[in-house]
C-alpha cells in the first residue's frame, strides 16, 4: 500500500503545478518561458517555480488533452509554441479549482485552533 | 507513438528557447551576458533531468502498465493452475504440432542451400513458350538450360561473379565386388568456385577439367560415399573408381556437411564434358534444345534483382531470334531446394493443404482454451464488475485480459515448439531413413531456424489473441449492476455467454468434421490401393532394370548380351515367360509424345512403351482386336498397338484398326491392334491415351526384362542375377517383384492417410474435451432449474433428455456444417491423391457417426449428473 501513497503525494504536488499553469493559460495562449514568468509575477514571486519542472507537467497536460500546442512567434519576434487551454482543460481547472478550495478551507479549519492555543 | 514522437522531437529547441528568453530578461535586469546565462540555467533547473521527465511522461503508461499486467497475470494463472496447466497443454499441443510440420517443409523448401553465403546465390529457370509448333527436348525438368545456353548466361551476363550449371540425378554403376547403382551429378567445373565449396581432401575441377568433351575423367566424391563405399581411406585422392566402366581420377573428397544442390544428395561431381563418356547414347552436349542442365549464379555485390532480370533477359532474347516463334521468361530466385517453378508449382498447394489441416487442430484447442476462459470469466465476473465500478477503463481491463491469455500462449507456444523441434527432426530422420528401398534418399534438415522462430511467434500470439479476445470483451462488458449482485441475476449476459460456448463447440465438431472426414477419405484411398486390381496380372513376375549404356555398353555389345541373357533367362527351371519392355508396368517410368491424327492439327499428347510380342501374354493384357507384334518388328515397323479408351476417344465410332498417327518427329505410325484397358503406367489410371511401339535393338541399351515364374521368387531372382553375371561378372542386377513397384505407388498414400489420421485423432481428443467441458459447464450453472424441475415433479429422465438435446443441437448443426464443407474441400484432396473419391459414401456415413457417437458419449458422462441432482440441495445452495 506504501507505494499507493506515495503516488498520491506526488499527484498533489503535480497537481498544483498543474493547476497553475492551467489557471495562467484561462488568460489566453502563452509560451513556456511566458507562463513561468506569470506564474512569478502573479503570486508576487512568492513561489519559486523551478522553471524546467514547467515541460514534464505541460506534456502531461497535452497527453491528457487539457491543453493544445500551436506554432506561433512571441513578443521578440521568435518561434516559439504557444499552449493554450482546451474545452476539456477549462472544465478540468473549474473542478481542480474547486477542489483546491475545499482542501484549502479544509487545512485552514484544522490549523486555526492550533494557533489560538499557542497564545 | 506517432504523437508522442511528435511531441518530443523539439523538445531540446523550446528548452534551449526557454532559456534564451530568460537570458534576455536578467540582460534587460543589468546582468552581463555571461552571468544572466548561468542566472537562467539556475533557475531553470537540471536541463537533463527535466528532458528525462519529460520523455516518462510519454513512456510510463504503456510500458509500466504492461508490466503490471504481466505481473498481475502471473499472479491470476497461479492462482487457478488447473486451468493454467490444462490451456498451456491443449496450446503446446496445437502450436508444437504446427511448428513442427513447418520445420519440416522449412528445411525442404524455405532453408538456403547448405553453403558458405548461400543468400547470393540464385537460381535460373527458363519458361519456354512457343508460338504455334516448337520442339524442345527435356531431361528431369523443363527449366533447366542447355549447354550452350548456359554458356551464353556465363559468359555474357554482367551480374554474377559466376554461374555453374549441372546435370543432376546422373545414374552410375560403381564397379566393386558388389557393384552397385548410385546418384551423382556432372557439373560444371566452375561449380565448386562458384559454390565456394572447398573440398575436405583434395582439390575441386579447374578449368582445364572441362577443356574438351570427355577428355578428363575426373571425380569428386562426397563424404558419405567415401565413408560408406570407398573405406574412408585418406590416401584415394590421386586413385583411379570405376563408374560405368570408366576409371575416374579421384581428385577431392567433399566437405562433409555438403551433399550438393539438390534435396537427393549426391554421391559423386564428374565435369559436365564427361557426360559424353558416363552416358554416351545421349548427345547431350552437343544438342542445343535440350534442357538438362540446372543453372546457379553467385551475385556480384550490390547487384539489385531488377538489374539481374534486365541482364539475362537481354542474353534471353538473344538466344530467342535462333528459334522462331520462341519466348523465354527466366524464373530468378534465391536458391534453395525445390526452387523450380515446375517443384513449387506442385509443392505451394500441397503445403498450404498440409498447413491448413494442422492449423484446423490448432484452432480446435484454440477453442477448448476459450471455453475454458470463458467458464473462468464466470467465476472472476465478480472481481471484473469491481473494477470497472472502481473505474477501470473497457480497454484497459481487455488489455489486461489478453496479456493474461498472451502469457498462457506464450507458456504454451514456447513449450510446444521446443517438444515439436526436438522430436520432429528425429520423426523426419526416421521417416526418410525409413522410406521403401525404391524411394531416393532425401535430406531434409528440419533443424529450427529463423524461418522457424518467427512462425512460431506469430503463432503464438495469433493463438493467444485468437482465444484470448472472446472472453476479454465479453467479460469485460459493462453489466455493472447486477453482476455486482452476485448470482445468476444477469440472465442476459448468462445466455450471452451460453449462446457463446454453444458456438465454439458446433465450429469445434465442423473442423473435427473436416479433419476426420478428410482421414476417412484418404484411410478409404489407402485401402483401394491396397486392394486395387491394376488391370494386369502382377503376381508371380520378377523384373529387373539393365541400363547397359551406363555399365560401359556400346549397342552391338549390348544386343550381344541381352540375346544370351533372353536365352539364359528361358533355361532357369520354373520361368514360364520372358518379355521385355522399355518400361515395366507401374515402374514411375514414363514415355510420351505428341501425335497428331489426320486431318487435324490438334497435338495429342500420349504415353507409349516399346516391349515384345511377349510381353501382353506375359502381364496378361489380351489384344482384343488386329493383331500382336511379330518377332520381325522393331522400331521401323510402322504398327502400333493402342488401348480400347485410346482407340475410342481419338476415333470415336470408327474402326481404329487402319488408322494413322503422326509423330512430332514426322514418321506416321497405322493401328495393327488394340490392348485391353490397364494401369500400366499410372496407378488407378487406365484410361488416359496409351500406345504400344514395337521392341527393336535400339531399346537393348536399357530396357526391363520381365519374366513370369511358377517358382519360388528366390531362386528365380538368384537365377536372373546368375545368368546375368555369367556373361559378365561385373555387371550390377537387382531383382525385384514387379508388384513391388505398387509399394511405391502406396508409400505416399500410406504416409498421408497416417498423419491425417493423426490429426483427426488430436482432434477428436480436443473436440470431446470441448464437448464434455461445454456440457458439464452448462449442467453445474443449471443445477438450480434442474433443482427446480425435479422439485416439480420432472422425471429424471426427462431431464437427461432435456439436457442431452440441448447438447447435442450445436454438435449437430457443426456436424452438418463440418459435412458441407468437407464436400467442397473433398474435391481437392481426390485430385491430389490416388485413389481418393471425392463422394466416397462410406466415408461420407461412416465418419459423421463415429463423430457423434463419441459426442454423445462425451455429452452424457456429464449429463447424467444432472440426474444425481438432489432438489433439496440444488435449492437450499444458491
Amino acid at each position: 500500500m506504501s507505494t499507493k501513497e506515495q503516488q498520491e503525494r506526488i499527484e498533489l504536488l503535480q497537481g498544483t503545478l498543474d493547476l497553475l499553469i492551467l489557471r495562467t493559460l484561462q488568460l489566453g495562449p502563452l509560451h513556456g518561458h511566458a507562463i513561468a514568468k506569470a506564474i512569478e509575477f502573479r503570486s508576487d514571486e512568492v513561489l519559486q517555480v523551478e522553471q524546467g519542472s514547467l515541460y514534464p507537467a505541460l506534456h502531461r497536460l497535452i497527453k491528457r488533452n487539457w491543453i493544445s500546442v500551436e506554432a506561433g512567434t512571441s513578443e521578440n519576434n521568435r518561434r516559439a509554441k504557444f499552449y493554450a487551454l482546451t474545452a476539456k482543460g477549462r472544465k478540468q481547472l473549474s473542478v481542480e479549482t474547486n477542489k483546491w478550495e475545499k482542501l484549502a478551507a479544509a487545512i485552514a479549519q484544522v490549523l486555526k485552533p492550533a494557533r489560538q492555543e499557542e497564545r | 507513438m506517432t504523437r508522442r514522437k511528435k511531441m518530443l522531437q523539439q523538445l531540446d529547441n523550446d528548452i534551449r528557447e526557454h532559456i534564451e528568453h530568460e537570458t534576455q530578461d536578467n540582460i534587460d535586469r543589468g546582468m552581463t551576458p555571461e552571468e544572466a546565462h548561468y542566472a537562467a540555467l539556475r533557475k531553470f533547473g537540471n536541463v537533463a533531468r527535466v528532458k528525462e521527465q519529460t520523455h516518462e511522461v510519454w513512456m510510463i503508461t504503456w510500458l509500466e502498465q504492461l508490466w503490471q499486467d504481466v505481473r498481475f497475470g502471473v499472479r491470476a494463472l497461479r492462482r487457478s493452475p488447473s486451468l493454467t496447466v490444462a490451456a498451456v497443454l491443449a496450446i503446446a499441443l496445437g502450436v508444437g504440432i504446427n511448428v513442427g510440420i513447418f520445420s519440416v517443409l522449412n528445411g525442404l523448401a524455405l532453408r538456403l542451400l547448405p553453403i558458405p553465403r548461400a543468400n547470393e546465390i540464385l537460381s535460373v529457370n527458363q519458361v519456354l513458350r512457343f508460338r504455334g509448333k516448337g520442339l524442345r527436348y527435356i531431361n528431369n525438368n523443363s527449366g533447366y538450360f542447355s549447354w550452350s545456353e548456359y554458356r551464353d548466361y556465363r559468359d555474357h551476363n554482367h551480374v554474377f561473379s559466376g554461374v555453374a550449371a549441372y546435370q543432376p540425378y546422373v545414374e552410375a554403376t560403381l564397379a566393386g565386388s558388389n557393384p552397385r547403382s548410385i546418384l551423382g551429378a556432372a557439373a560444371s567445373c566452375n561449380y565448386f568456385d562458384v559454390l565456394q565449396e572447398s573440398p575436405a581432401l583434395g582439390r575441386g575441377f579447374g578449368a582445364d577439367d572441362c577443356a574438351a568433351a570427355g577428355a578428363n575423367a575426373v571425380v569428386v566424391v562426397s563424404d558419405a560415399m567415401w565413408r560408406n563405399q570407398l573405406g574412408a581411406d585418406r590416401a584415394l585422392i590421386g586413385k583411379a573408381i570405376v563408374l560405368n566402366r570408366v576409371h575416374y581420377t579421384v581428385i577431392g573428397i567433399a566437405r562433409p556437411g555438403f551433399t550438393g544442390t539438390e534435396p537427393i544428395p549426391s554421391a559423386f561431381w564428374v565435369p559436365v564434358t564427361m557426360s559424353a563418356v558416363l552416358e554416351p547414347d545421349e548427345k547431350r552436349l552437343a544438342n542445343d534444345n535440350m534442357s538438362w542442365l540446372a543453372m546457379l549464379g553467385r551475385l556480384r555485390p550490390q547487384v539489385s534483382p531488377e538489374q539481374v532480370r534486365a541482364d539475362l533477359d537481354v542474353i534471353a532474347q538473344r538466344i530467342n531470334q535462333q528459334y522462331s516463334g520462341r519466348t523465354t521468361s527466366l524464373s530468378i530466385h534465391t536458391a534453395r531446394y525445390l526452387s523450380s517453378p515446375e517443384e513449387r508449382q506442385f509443392l505451394i498447394p500441397v503445403s498450404s493443404v498440409i498447413l491448413a489441416a494442422f492449423g484446423l487442430v490448432l484452432l480446435i484447442a484454440c477453442a477448448n482454451v476459450t471455453n475454458l476462459l470463458l467458464a473462468r470469466a464466470s467465476v472472476r465476473q465478480k472481481e471484473i464488475a469491481l473494477r470497472l465500478s472502481l473505474g477501470a477503463g473497457r480497454g484497459r481491463l481487455v488489455r489486461q485480459l489478453l496479456t493474461e491469455s498472451l502469457l498462457l500462449s506464450m507458456a504454451g507456444g514456447i513449450l510446444g515448439s521446443i517438444i515439436a523441434c526436438w522430436s520432429f527432426m528425429r520423426l523426419t530422420g526416421f521417416i526418410t531413413s525409413h522410406l521403401p528401398g525404391d524411394f531416393p534418399p532425401i535430406s531434409i534438415n528440419a533443424t529450427p531456424d529463423l524461418h522457424v522462430l518467427f512462425y512460431a511467434l506469430l503463432l503464438t500470439f495469433c493463438t493467444g489473441i485468437a482465444f484470448g479476445l472472446v472472453p476479454a470483451l465479453q467479460s469485460t462488458r459493462p453489466n455493472l449492476n447486477s453482476s455486482m449482485h452476485g448470482d445468476g441475476a444477469a440472465v442476459g449476459g448468462k445466455r450471452r455467454r451460453r449462446f457463446l460456448l454453444k458456438a465454439l463447440v458446433g465450429a469445434q465438431v465442423a473442423v473435427c468434421m473436416v479433419l476426420l472426414m478428410a482421414a476417412g477419405l484418404l484411410l478409404r484411398g489407402l485401402y483401394y490401393a491396397q486392394t486395387v486390381d491394376p488391370g494386369f496380372e502382377i503376381k508371380g513376375v520378377a523384373t529387373t532394370l539393365l541400363n547397359l549404356s551406363h555399365q560401359g555398353y556400346d549397342a552391338p555389345r549390348a544386343t550381344q548380351f541381352m540375346t544370351r541373357y533372353v536365352e539364359g533367362l528361358s533355361a532357369i527351371p520354373g520361368v514360364t515367360d520372358v518379355a521385355r519392355a522399355e518400361c515395366a508396368p507401374l515402374a514411375h517410368d514414363f514415355s510420351g509424345d505428341h501425335f497428331t491424327l489426320q486431318g487435324s492439327s490438334e497435338q495429342i499428347p500420349i504415353e507409349y512403351n516399346h516391349v515384345t510380342p511377349s510381353y501382353f501374354s506375359l502381364t496378361g493384357i489380351p489384344i482384343v482386336r488386329g493383331r500382336n507384334f511379330t518377332a520381325a518388328e522393331t522400331h521401323d515397323a510402322s504398327g502400333v498397338i493402342v488401348t480400347e479408351s485410346t482407340a475410342r476417344r481419338l476415333w470415336p465410332g470408327q474402326d481404329p484398326l487402319g488408322q494413322t498417327l503422326r509423330e512430332t518427329s514426322g514418321h506416321v505410325r497405322t493401328v495393327i491392334g488394340i490392348a485391353r484397358d490397364a494401369q500400366v503406367a499410372h496407378l488407378g489410371d487406365s484410361t488416359s491415351n496409351y500406345l504400344y511401339y514395337p521392341f527393336g535393338p535400339e531399346d537393348n541399351a536399357r530396357s526391363y526384362v520381365l519374366v513370369r515364374y511358377a517358382a519360388s521368387f528366390n531362386d528365380v531372382s538368384n537365377g536372373m542375377r546368375t545368368a546375368a553375371l555369367s556373361i559378365d561378372p561385373n555387371l550390377s542386377v537387382d531383382v525385384t517383384r514387379l508388384e513391388d513397384y505398387l509399394e511405391v505407388w502406396r508409400a505416399p498414400s500410406r504416409l498421408v492417410a497416417w498423419l491425417s489420421s493423426t490429426l483427426g485423432g488430436l482432434a477428436l481428443l480436443l473436440c470431446s474435451i470441448g464437448v464434455y467441458g461445454m456440457v458439464s459447464y452448462s449442467v453445474s450453472r443449471s443445477v438450480r432449474e434442474i433443482g427446480i424441475r425435479l422439485a416439480l415433479g420432472a422425471d429424471k429422465g426427462a431431464v437427461v433428455r432435456l439436457v442431452l438435446w440441448q447438447s447435442m443441437r450445436p454438435v449437430l448443426i457443426g456436424g452438418i456444417v463440418g459435412i458441407v464443407l468437407c464436400a467442397a474441400v473433398s474435391s481437392v484432396l481426390s485430385s491430389m491423391m490416388f485413389g481418393v473419391g471425392a463422394h466416397d459414401p462410406i466415408a461420407f456415413v461412416a465418419v459423421p457417426c463415429f463423430l457423434l457417437g463419441v459426442a454423445l458419449l462425451a455429452t452424457l458422462i456429464p449429463a447424467r449428473r444432472a440426474m444425481d441432482v438432489d432438489p433439496a440441495v440444488a435449492l437450499r445452495c444458491e
